[in-house]
């Protein structure tokens, strides 16, 4: 067994908390509660969940601008966790993020070539060697030479997904962290953008860390895939284990929820009563009871750890073995 | 700029302070009779606006209208130098305290704040009052009351772009704290910067008017719009043209740089910046 | 099937276009658009951004910026051009009353300072819902109650005095829904009102939908650009493209046989579709120049030379099947 490219331990990122001298100090949320991640190199691995449950901190936390509370975070097996944001991004300078939004990420008063200087120049690359690299990413992309004199406003959606990515890979970095990249564009624009990220990753060698909320375009693009309900790894494995053979019963119930082009109207698949619980209330026990069709007595008094289904297959509850398939 | 062309209210406004700058400029070779900046004479004292003297005189027997044109060069002097100080202190305060927030930032802002509580010309009048009465004690009273409003100003619209998307997207890849704060948050923020200091101009003109006016600012004989005015009190309601023009001359001007600093609000965008 | 053709509908765009004069010129947003919604029916419009169905949704109510305007067709409703119809009347008549709108963001729908009942009650004086005006004010609050039950709200009473920042998306969506049928419309539109919900929070709202209409034989308009959602919810199905109607017909029909070319690669887009990841080649055109005739063909791998010149109608190829394309434009006996 390899070892993995980027690993977290037991990462725990409380946000929020403030203390202070007069008066009460106002508890933190943790936002990421207790994760394990193991990625591989070369990977594409999926991390779902709705909204709340920790998918976007995890992701930063990883990337390191937003310090952990407790755990571990290993590059390579080199632990690069434990220190201030700035540090950290100079420890896992090799860990990139792509945001949502292409265009916003781009300072609206920089010419995109300046942009990509910048990021060469902040990175140490001798100002001589720099306009050959940019020259050869935006080929790379996509991107005709001439937009480097162009501003955010001028180009589309399109044009700066890719320059957003083009910043990045400039870089050269090993694993990128691509923060909702579909969310709310057009099918037709969605099923493009997947084929450059892909096509982008056979060029340059990338391993992915790819967030999303939407499970057919995780089951279409990642190999692995993890389930994330407030703040921790509800079940993990590879797409076919947790398409086919799901076992816990928040992920039985995204798959549900998800509409999809079938005959059979979902109408009695199980509806999920009641909504997501806040962060800030912490439940002794599994936090998916409350909510949870197949919830016991036992479960209000154990904290489900992730326990093995089948090689790579992990679920964090207890009750899995009795949860029949949907 | 075109924008800017189409708003006929703000085009007015930069005319007169292009006016302005002009008479400030030359206009020692404006005026009909320079040398009354500064010189008496008092046989002709008190005279009605006529064709020898389009304003009238004063007290001293000045040409009002010579004054009021030297005067231009005084409001702007003391206009620039208090808002390129103000700018100065108060910018990169207001960069300091949107940064992060903190005992800092905090203590910036209750700083600002208090200040900002007491209306400046009454905090004008408390520094100047120690000080003797000069352009320079005025200038001074105003620039260490009138910093506090770009520091407002840029913590606000700092703090907006602070926690914009490129800012963190600049941090992922390692930006320095200083290069961000140099280089991409106060381009953005230029915009909010040049319109308050635009604001600024007249404002200034106006609070110097009146600490001229309550002698505590310019003192006799510079030809000062509100200096002017303060000596033209005596002699009304008879010789009207004495208080008259200078009024109008400090009306006009704020006027015409708060028109000027609307207009620019609308219109300085991002989006105007265009690939050469 | 045949009985469709007999049938009245509730509503009928009949050949819409609708223009907004902008800063570059003319924008021809719709295009002779034709739609026949049936009492009773769940319509799904369905297109991808830019596509008009938003602005056609808003042009039944007329809600839409000052330089809008209707340049042909009619919208007939319950034997009425909305289109012909003043101002006033749509406000007193129509809005709310006889059809209720659910917008798309719930989180800046609802005014903030004010609480959820303030708002509802508002919106029944605004209508002088039954109860009438200056009557009973305790009838128009259990009227509300009532239908925070009905749109399965936790705790419909307390509910009143809470004020929008203290609920989740999704209840904030059951208010705006309980409010578009506070007045007992017949028909009601939604502008993707689940778009900014979480997936399973959706699955709530669009059972909820469903059976609503059942309960309350209402037609809804349901808009869309997630062609699973209409499998989900809707009984027919409009789909549009830069702002023509492009096909129509029962669910099973457009998703499961598709004639329109551009409504093929579109449902061949979706990931549960996906076998390679191909998108549709192209961008959309502007709607200041639009093509000619039919506003896909320069995308079309089935185009034809007279694709640029064909008038942009619907032609029924069954009843309630309805295709905008060239190629199906000899209907067989």
């Amino acid at each position: 067994m390899t070892a993995p490219l980027l690993e977290a331990r037991g990462l725990r990122t409380v946000l929020g908390g403030r203390r202070r001298r007069f008066g009460a100090s106002v508890p933190g949320v943790s936002a990421v509660d207790g994760v394990d991640l193991a990625i591989m190199r070369g990977e594409t691995f999926g991390l779902v969940g709705e909204s709340g449950c920790g998918k976007t901190t995890l992701g930063r936390t990883i990337l390191g601008l937003q310090r952990e509370t407790e755990g571990e975070v290993l590059l390579d097996g080199r632990t690069v966790s434990g220190v201030p944001p700035r540090v950290a991004r100079r420890l896992r300078d090799s860990v990139q993020y792509v945001h949502q939004d292409p265009g916003a990420a781009l300072d609206p008063w920089w010419s995109i070539g300046n942009t990509l200087r910048e990021a060469l120049a902040i990175a140490g690359v001798p100002a001589a060697e720099r306009e050959a690299l940019i020259d050869q990413v935006l080929d790379a992309v996509g991107i005709p030479l001439s937009m480097k004199r162009r501003y955010p406003h001028e180009l589309s959606g399109g044009q700066l997904r890719r320059i957003g990515l083009a910043r990045i890979l400039i870089l050269r970095p090993d694993v990128v962290i691509l923060d909702e990249p579909t969310s709310g564009l057009d099918l037709s624009v969605q099923a493009t953008v997947l084929n450059f990220f892909a096509e982008t990753r056979a060029r340059f060698g990338l391993t992915y860390l790819f967030i999303s909320h939407d499970l057919a375009v995780v089951r279409l693009t990642c190999e692995r895939v993890a389930i994330m309900y407030l703040g921790r790894v509800v079940e993990v494995g590879t797409v076919a284990a947790i398409f086919d053979n799901a076992r816990h019963p928040y992920a039985q119930a995204l798959l549900a929820a998800a509409p999809s082009l079938s005959m059979e109207r979902a109408q009695d698949a199980p509806v999920f009563e009641g909504e997501l619980p806040s962060p800030s209330e912490i439940h002794k026990g599994c936090r998916f009871r409350t909510r949870c069709p197949f919830a016991a007595p036992a479960c209000a008094h154990t904290d489900p750890q992730l326990e093995p289904v089948a090689e790579g297959h992990h679920v964090a509850c207890i009750r899995w073995r009795e949860i029949p398939d949907i | 700029m075109l924008a800017l062309w189409r708003d006929r209210v703000a085009m007015f406004g930069l005319a007169i302070v292009l006016l302005i700058v002009v008479l400030a400029i030359f206009g020692q070779w404006i005026a009909p009779y320079p040398e009354d900046a500064y010189d008496v004479k008092v046989w002709q004292r008190l005279r009605p606006p006529s064709a020898e003297f389009f304003m009238g005189t004063d007290a001293l027997g000045r040409d009002i209208f010579s004054r009021v044109i030297m005067g231009a060069q005084v409001a702007l002097i003391i206009s620039v130098t208090v808002v390129l100080a103000s700018a100065l202190i108060g910018v990169p305060l207001g960069l300091i305290a949107a940064w992060r927030t903190g005992w800092v930032s905090d203590a910036v802002m209750r700083v600002t704040d208090i200040f900002l509580a007491v209306p400046q010309l009454v905090l004008a009048l408390a520094f100047a009052a120690v000080m003797a009465p000069s352009i320079q004690t005025a200038m001074l009273a105003l620039t260490l009351t009138y910093w506090p409003f770009f520091t407002r100003i840029v913590y606000g619209e700092a703090r907006r772009v602070r926690s914009a998307l490129f800012i963190d997207a600049l941090e992922s890849v390692g930006a320095s704290p200083l290069r961000i704060a140099v280089m991409h948050i106060l381009p953005n923020i230029a915009p909010a910067i040049i319109v308050r200091a635009t604001i600024g101009f007249g404002v200034t003109i106006l609070v110097a008017a009146a600490l001229g006016f309550l002698g505590m600012g310019a003192a006799p004989p510079t030809p000062e719009w509100g200096l002017m005015v303060a000596e033209s009190r005596r002699y009304l309601p008879q010789s009207w043209w004495f208080s008259l023009f200078p009024g109008l001359a400090i009306l006009f001007t704020v006027l015409a740089f708060n028109l000027l600093g609307d207009g620019l609000r609308d219109v300085v965008d991002p989006r105007l910046r265009r690939s050469r | 099937m045949n009985a469709r053709a007999d049938i009245e509908p509730l509503m009928a765009i009949n050949d819409l276009s609708l223009s907004i004069d902008g800063t570059e010129g003319e924008v021809k947003v719709l295009d002779h658009i034709n739609l026949r919604l049936l009492p009773g029916d769940i319509m799904g419009l369905v297109g991808e951004s830019g596509c008009g169905k938003s602005t056609l949704v808003k042009a039944v109510l007329r809600i839409l910026p000052k330089a809008a305007r209707i340049t042909t067709g009619d919208i007939v409703f319950e034997g009425r051009n909305l289109a012909a119809m003043s101002s006033r009347t749509l406000s007193s008549d129509i809005r709310a009353r006889k059809i209720g709108f659910i917008p798309q963001d719930p989180y800046l729908a609802l005014n903030p300072v004010f609480t959820i009942g303030a708002q509802l009650l508002e919106i029944m004086k605004w209508h002088g819902a039954r109860p009438g005006p200056g009557s009973n004010r305790a009838l128009a609050r259990a009227r509300v109650v009532d239908l925070f039950r009905k749109v399965r709200l936790p705790d419909p009473e307390a509910m009143l005095s809470r004020y929008p920042h203290q609920l989740s998306g999704g209840q904030r969506q059951r208010v705006l829904i309980a409010a578009a049928l506070l007045c007992e419309p017949s028909l009601v539109v939604a502008d993707e009102p689940t778009t900014a919900l979480d997936v399973t929070t959706q699955q709530q709202i669009l059972c909820l939908l469903r059976d609503l209409a059942e309960e309350m034989a209402l037609s809804i308009l349901f808009v869309t650009h997630d062609f699973g959602v209409v499998s989900e919810l809707c009984k027919s199905v409009t789909v549009m493209y830069a702002g023509q109607t492009v096909e129509t017909g029962t669910m099973a029909e457009v998703v499961f046989s598709p004639l329109h070319p551009y409504t093929k690669r579109l449902i061949d887009c979706h990931p549960d579709r996906l076998a390679t990841l191909e998108g549709i080649p192209g961008i959309v055109p502007s709607l200041i120049d639009p093509p000619g005739g039919c506003r896909f063909h320069p995308r079309c791998s089935e185009g034809t030379g007279g694709c640029p010149r064909r008038a942009p109608i619907l032609v029924t190829q069954s009843p309630g099947r309805a295709v905008n394309c060239i190629h199906f434009d000899d209907v067989p006996a």
